[in-house]
């Protein structure tokens, strides 16, 4: 047999070998392939920004930041549903225990090269070798501040580990308080604003980036000492430190987010570019060179990482593809306008002509922010309609619940249809962009508004599909550096505080085109402009949860929209306030204001017991 | 050669067919676990509702940081679960509208039972009911077994259900509670104590038959309410 000839070469061949393997692998790149030339330093760097958990039009909070998620086109489930600033698919209960994240992985990656990179500090200027290096403490703090709002303590890992050298024990780490996970992500940003330098270089951080995320992070530190310490769930995490700070810490965080927001000063700036406000306020965010962008993702086709935010905000009259599924609410409208001038003194609702008529006098960046009915996309209008009174002559508030019991809303009376070719005496009965919510027909609004932040709106219908938006996200604007350190000065509360907040919040309604406020700001004014100027930037659930009034604001809450009706009798419009059409009940339970840990690490490390309270 | 392969998978498959046949050598969960929660002013079980407690299981038998297993609360007061693995247990009644208790440890085998005694943070007193044409009124006074440490007590809710089955997870809440809320937002006080408090509910449906409660709740960490007795209404 052949065989047996092959087998006694390979032998042959076996101890014939094996002269010098003592050859430094050509096909393994080492540390100093990377770390002596500036582009491999890059490229390390780009591993860690590309995973950077960065909450962007993707992210979902019970799925994650969705790498190759086939389900990455629902940019609509997004964390605005939670709160009450936006309804749609989502029950709070859906999302509010997260997704199991656990990015010691990506620590580890920064770990190495905050402690493998200085050997090789030699072959760069000292510049250029303390902007890398910062860099990497940048998004160290990074990586913590996403695990600390989530679980609180979590384990301080800043070394290298390694296995099998270290038993199973050591590299057992237990939790950290909450307390030092935020000072350790303070004093990452410290490291980081001193070693870098202050150029703007696309997508990555520099000195005054690291102190606008620091004023945030410093932020949330100090309305958790602040406000966690009377409303809470007891337990042995907490009794511990691991979920909550002491009450007496929240004036340093305070004053340290002060600070840093301070420091931004005079290096961005708000985006002023256009003189008609609200044109200007859309801008914002679709203009990649404004100066108000400090830290942003980018997307493209060609790499495939383009998102879906035009196809999946807007319903498909105005797109190529995709389900809208998420609407602003009326509430959150109201947070800017008061209550809308709908309604006659006499409780009936006012007649319009025009259901447009209602966008006179508000406020620019509440229009930039969000269509109302009668606007237009891509040269088509928000034909918004619920349906037809055959005749009305009752009041507004009898329509409130919207559940069939007034004796104007009977089948008799009020013509609804799901479907939009369905005419009543000639007319159209639901308008081109809605109302209407069933089960599989989700695409038009329940709330009689869509989300117009961030809708490229310059983008032909037909390449408005799925993965075909390439806006970029921002996930850290001037404005909020300017909103951190309203809220900071405010709870700080000194007089030259106080005035310095209220010059701040004045800045931002001189650029909405809001009216400015006056002296006797409080917090609630400087919490109330935070929740318009940043309205679906993802930030309302994390101030919900921090600020602790989530339990309050979301108790067994339901929310509102705005229901234009056409009245054949009249041949007018009416606008109701009703609740909205998917009648979401909203609940928060306390213990929600800290995730679980996942099951799986508490399996592998006991020492990170206990769990949070109340899981 | 190819007879050898054929060979092999026989042996192969053979080999499969008759591993394996060790049996699962662990008992199976078939220990029950029942009990009921006492309330220690009326010596009676708790008014609660479905999951308005939870008891905490937290086998100790194989290690000190188990994942905790939870039983929840049965509409009357009591639980039950039949298939508990037999070992030994930490036990903590939990998430109820009760001052904590303190943990017990027992071993749990066959059909063991435990009661807990627990504080409500509220009793609802002298409760009373009468119904005027459609419109249903509640009326009762609020206790503190223990006032000292209270938290705040929030508000008071008429849950109208027209199952046997009421409370705040099982109501007609849009129509019947959620516009008939009574919100209270303070401290407990002696005033507090004196007050006689009143719950309407106004239009229910002619012709139909209704179960009804009042429930109460503090600011506590889980927001869960203590319940008056249920009634049944039957409007005429």
């Amino acid at each position: 047999m052949k065989l047996k000839y092959l087998v006694l070469i390979l032998t042959g061949l076996a101890f014939g070998a094996c002269n010098k393997l003592d050859v430094a692998p050509l096909n393994i790149i080492k540390d100093q392939d990377i770390f002596t030339s500036e582009t491999g330093v890059n490229a390390y760097l780009a591993s860690i920004y590309g995973s950077m958990p960065i909450e962007d039009f993707i992210y979902r909070p019970e799925r994650g930041f969705m790498n190759g998620d086939g389900e990455r086109w629902q940019n609509f489930m997004q964390p605005g549903n939670l709160t009450g600033e936006m309804v749609g698919r989502y029950n709070v209960g859906d999302a509010a225990q997260g997704f199991g994240f656990w990015p010691y992985d990506k620590i580890r990656t920064i770990n190495y090269m905050i402690v493998n990179f200085p050997k090789y500090a030699g072959a760069f200027t000292q510049d250029k070798f303390n902007q890398l290096l910062g860099e990497a403490y940048f998004c160290r703090a990074y990586f913590y501040f996403a695990l600390v709002k989530r679980y609180g303590g979590v384990p301080i890992v800043k070394t290298l580990q390694s296995y099998p050298e270290q038993s199973i024990t050591d590299l057992s780490v237990p939790r950290n308080k909450e307390q030092e996970v935020y000072d350790f992500i303070g004093s990452d940003l410290d490291s980081a604003i001193a070693l870098m330098g202050d150029a703007n270089i696309r997508a990555r951080a520099n000195k005054y980036v690291a102190a606008g995320y620091k004023s945030r992070a410093m932020l949330y530190a100090g309305t958790i000492a602040k406000y966690g310490a009377t409303n809470y769930v007891d337990g042995e995490a907490r009794q511990k430190g691991l979920a909550g700070i002491p009450a007496d810490q929240a004036t340093r965080y305070f004053q340290a987010a002060y600070d840093a927001a301070k420091l931004v000063e005079g290096h961005y700036s708000l985006y002023r570019k256009n003189d008609n406000k609200e044109q200007n306020y859309v801008d914002l965010f679709l203009d990649q060179s404004s100066p108000e962008s400090m830290y942003v993702k980018d997307y493209s086709m060609s790499t495939g990482t383009a998102h879906s935010w035009d196809a999946t905000m807007t319903c498909r009259y105005m797109t190529a593809d995709g389900d809208a599924a998420c609407y602003p609410t009326l509430d959150l409208v109201e947070k800017f306008t008061g209550p809308l001038p709908i309604t006659n003194p006499d409780g009936t609702p006012k007649r319009f002509d025009d259901r447009a008529a209602l966008k006179q006098g508000l406020e620019p960046r509440l229009l930039a922010s969000i269509y109302f009915p009668g606007a237009t996309l891509r040269g088509k209008e928000f034909d918004i309609q619920r349906g037809i009174y055959k005749k009305f002559n009752g009041t507004a508030a009898e329509e409130l619940a919207n559940n069939n019991t007034s004796v104007w809303d009977q089948p008799d009376n009020l013509i609804v249809s799901g479907d939009i070719n369905q005419l009543y005496n000639g007319r159209r009965v639901m308008g081109l962009a809605g109302m209407f919510a069933t089960a599989g027909n989700d695409s038009r609004t329940r709330t009689g508004f869509y989300v117009r932040k961030y809708i490229n709106y310059k983008a032909d219908q037909a390449s408005c599909g799925l993965y075909q938006s390439v806006q970029s996200w921002i996930d850290m604007r001037y404005a909020e550096v300017l909103l951190n350190r309203a809220e900071a000065a405010m709870e700080l509360g000194t007089a030259d505080k106080t005035a310095d907040a209220l010059n701040v919040i004045n800045q931002l309604r001189d650029r909405a085109g809001a009216a400015p406020a006056g002296a006797n700001i409080t917090i609630d004014t400087v919490r109330n402009e935070r929740m318009k100027e940043l309205a679906f930037e993802h930030h309302s659930w994390w101030d919900l949860r921090r600020w602790r009034i989530a339990d309050k604001v979301l108790d067994n809450t339901r929310f509102y929209g705005i229901y234009p009706y056409w009245i054949e009798n009249e041949n007018k419009y009416i606008l109701l306030k009703q609740e909205e059409m998917g009648h979401r009940s909203f609940f928060f339970e306390k213990k929600w204001y800290y995730e679980p840990l996942p099951g799986g690490e508490l399996g592998k490390n006991p020492n990170l017991y206990p769990n949070n309270p109340g899981y | 050669m190819k007879r050898l392969i054929n060979g092999l998978l026989v042996a192969a498959m053979c080999c499969m067919a008759t591993s394996c046949s060790k049996k699962d050598n662990y008992a199976g969960p078939d220990a029950t676990f029942s009990g009921n929660l006492i309330n220690s002013v009326t010596g009676k079980n708790l008014l609660t509702e479905t999951g308005g407690f939870q008891v905490q299981l937290e086998e100790l038998s194989w290690s000190s940081t188990p994942a905790p297993y939870n039983i929840p609360a049965k509409p009357d007061g009591s639980f039950r679960d039949t298939r508990i693995f037999s070992g030994h247990y930490r036990v903590v009644p939990r998430n109820g509208a009760f001052w904590p208790v303190d943990t017990v440890e027992l071993d749990i085998a066959g059909n063991t039972t435990k009661d807990f005694t627990v504080t409500p943070y509220l009793e609802i007193k002298n409760f009373s009911w009468k119904l005027n044409g459609t419109t249903l009124q509640m009326t009762f006074n609020l206790f503190a077994p223990k006032a000292a440490g209270l938290p705040k007590v929030l508000d008071v809710q008429p849950f109208v259900n027209n199952t046997p089955f009421v409370g705040s997870g099982a109501t007609i809440y849009d129509v019947y509670t959620g516009p008939n809320i009574l919100g209270i937002n303070a401290n407990y006080s002696d005033d507090m104590a004196k007050t006689t408090y009143t719950v309407t509910v106004p239009n229910l449906l002619s012709g139909r038959t209704f179960y009804a409660r009042v429930g109460v709740r503090v600011d506590d960490s889980n927001k869960k309410f203590n319940y008056s007795e249920i009634v049944r209404v039957d409007v005429p």
